[in-house]
């Protein structure tokens, strides 16, 4: 895409609910029967900058998941929608109050919202949200060319520990908690990376072993090496995404802290440092929650 | 020796199926590795020319899927068939020009993929019915008990090569070993349902996206590094997963070439050996699979 400028496109959340088969139960990957808490609708209890592996959840993320009765409409929200975005509740006793995209989640197409803590607790499944959707196309100007940036607000990245190429330099720096391998890609491979997020299969008892997987933390922004997210998330050698943690762990094989794409680009243009002890670069202040 | 089984204590269920279109949406095209645009056939109907020992990459297909996909119209029975069918059940064609014909179960994909010799296949199209004599769910090798076996029909355990090996590790023939960071689409599903795409076989892309996995064929019986299946799919170092290419051909990036499940446990209990024949075919192309291919 040239650098045009972007439209903003008002869109219609609905702030989601739980949903369960007939069975209570889904099998984690020790054989395990357990019941999954936390997986979509509105979570309390959770904040941005918490543990990815906090809470004994699957997929638990910290705020509201935006979903939307009709599957078209619903699709559209969450390709549309960019970390960063601005929400305002319309409906319901938490009507008037203002949030943020966080990230998505391609398991039944929802969008992760975040709020203050005390206008979360007012918010009620069912409740309606205006998503002031506005990013996905745009390309900031400062990009190296073979870089393309997605699911993000313009301006996000003046807001993050992204360092843009020097004159002479081929590459743009970001800092990030943790370089995943490719190994760890989990459920996303294979799916459009502007509508799902990327579970990484990564934790402090998981497969990825002790070390900086182990440590993320909602908000965080992790990169995976090899792994090229354009379009579809697949394996490309040399390559390099980085996203945004949206939600946390989650007990089932191939499942984990999801991550939503933001950069994607050969890893000679995309550089990416650890940095394990830093805050999260996506916190309350910047998103502005109040 | 041939391992044991617990196969004298399994059922054998007969379910009913029938050939279920291939199916699209008005916005026909899906995105390749490099942003190529693309409208390919492969799934759904009956796809001909392609079955166990032909070459699983090297067609203008997308997940291409090898003689007929089947579903059952009701949606909770659809779900059975899917979950219940093993690679090796036998498949009778039941309507249309076809019927009275057999072929064998070789994987799931959302469907559940029946391979037939050509002549068979060519008469057959869709809306056909057919049954499938489905056994093998609650497979269990007594002598591996830190092997999960499923999707697997007693006969295929009792037909391929190797079994309970020197030291108690169960020998297995695989034609190809799989890298973990081949692992894609499917990851994180259930296992006992459609396929693992193995990325990294873009016949005639580029270099950099390649895993070496090229020369797989449709049925070759391969070993996943590092993967398991015992409840679901995902990576877990030190375990091996052994699966059976059942689909072919993709451009769909994230997708290629899927081996649906058939063992897993620690790896340690296994002992794999190369043999570039460990295919289906070499199992279950009798007198009927005559003549060239």
């Amino acid at each position: 895409m040239s650098e045009l400028a972007p439209v903003a496109v008002n869109l219609l959340g609905v702030v989601g609910h739980p949903g369960f088969g007939d069975s209570p139960y889904r099998v984690d990957a020790d054989g395990r029967p357990y019941v999954p808490a936390g997986d979509g609708g509105i979570v309390l209890g959770l904040a941005l900058g918490d543990s990815a592996f906090a809470v004994a959840a699957d997929h638990a993320a910290p705020g509201a998941c935006l979903t939307h009765p009709d599957e078209a409409a619903r699709h559209a929200l969450v390709l549309y929608a960019c970390v960063g975005n601005q929400v305002r509740v319309t409906t319901g006793p938490a009507a008037g109050a203002s949030g943020a995209v966080l990230g998505k989640r391609g398991e039944h197409s929802q969008v992760i919202t975040v709020f203050a803590e005390a206008d979360l607790a007012r918010l009620r499944p069912g409740d309606e949200v205006s998503v002031r959707t506005c990013g996905q196309g745009h390309r900031p100007a400062w990009l190296p060319p073979g870089v393309t940036a997605l699911n993000a607000a313009p301006g996000l990245f003046g807001a993050l520990p992204v360092t843009v190429p020097r004159a002479g330099q081929p590459a743009a720096e970001v800092v990030v908690r943790a370089v995943l391998p490719a190994r760890l890609a989990g459920n996303g491979l294979g799916r459009p990376a502007a509508g799902w997020d990327l579970d990484v299969q990564a934790g402090p008892g998981g497969p990825g072993g002790p070390g900086a997987a182990g440590e993320l933390r909602l908000g965080d922004l992790v990169a995976v090496a090899d792994i090229d997210a354009r379009w579809n998330m697949g394996y490309r050698r040399g390559w390099m995404s980085v996203g945004v943690v949206g939600h946390g762990a989650s007990p089932l094989p191939g499942h984990g802290p999801g991550v939503t794409l933001l950069l994607t680009g050969p890893a000679a243009e995309l550089g990416v440092r650890e940095d394990q002890a830093g805050p999260p670069a996506i916190s309350a202040a910047l998103l502005q929650l109040q | 020796m041939k391992t044991a089984t617990n196969a004298g204590r399994l059922v054998t269920q007969v379910l009913a199926g029938q050939v279920w279109p291939a199916l699209a949406d008005r916005h026909g095209y899906r995105t390749g590795p490099d942003g190529q645009p693309f409208v390919l056939p492969g799934m759904g109907g009956v796809t001909l020319g392609v079955h166990c020992g032909d070459p699983a990459t090297g067609y203008a297909s997308d997940h291409l899927e090898p003689g007929a996909s089947i579903r059952h119209a009701d949606p909770a029975a659809n779900m059975a068939v899917q979950f219940l069918s093993c690679v090796g059940n036998e498949v009778r064609v039941e309507t249309g020009a076809a019927a009275g014909a057999t072929g064998h179960v070789i994987g799931q994909h959302a469907y559940v993929l029946a391979d037939f010799p050509d002549p068979v296949a060519e008469l057959l199209t869709t809306g056909d019915r057919v049954s499938i004599r489905a056994t093998g769910q609650g497979l269990r090798l007594p002598d591996h008990p830190g092997i999960t076996v499923k999707n697997c029909s007693p006969g295929l355990i009792a037909s391929m090569p190797g079994g309970t090996g020197a030291g108690g590790k169960l020998e297995v023939h695989v034609a190809a070993r799989i890298p973990a960071e081949a692992i894609g689409a499917g990851v994180g599903m259930i296992s006992e349902y459609a396929n693992t795409d193995l990325m990294g076989a873009y016949e005639g892309l580029s270099g950099d996206l390649s895993l070496g996995l090229e020369s797989l064929r449709v049925g070759d019986v391969v070993a996943l590094a590092d993967q398991d299946h015992r409840y679901g799919r995902g990576y877990r170092p030190g375990y091996l997963t052994i699966g059976v290419i059942s689909t072919g051909q993709c451009l769909l990036f994230g997708h290629g070439p899927g081996p649906s499940t058939l063992m897993s446990g620690p790896a340690g209990e296994f002992r794999l050996i190369d043999d570039s024949g460990a295919n289906l075919s070499a199992w279950y192309h009798g007198d009927a699979w005559a003549g060239p291919r």
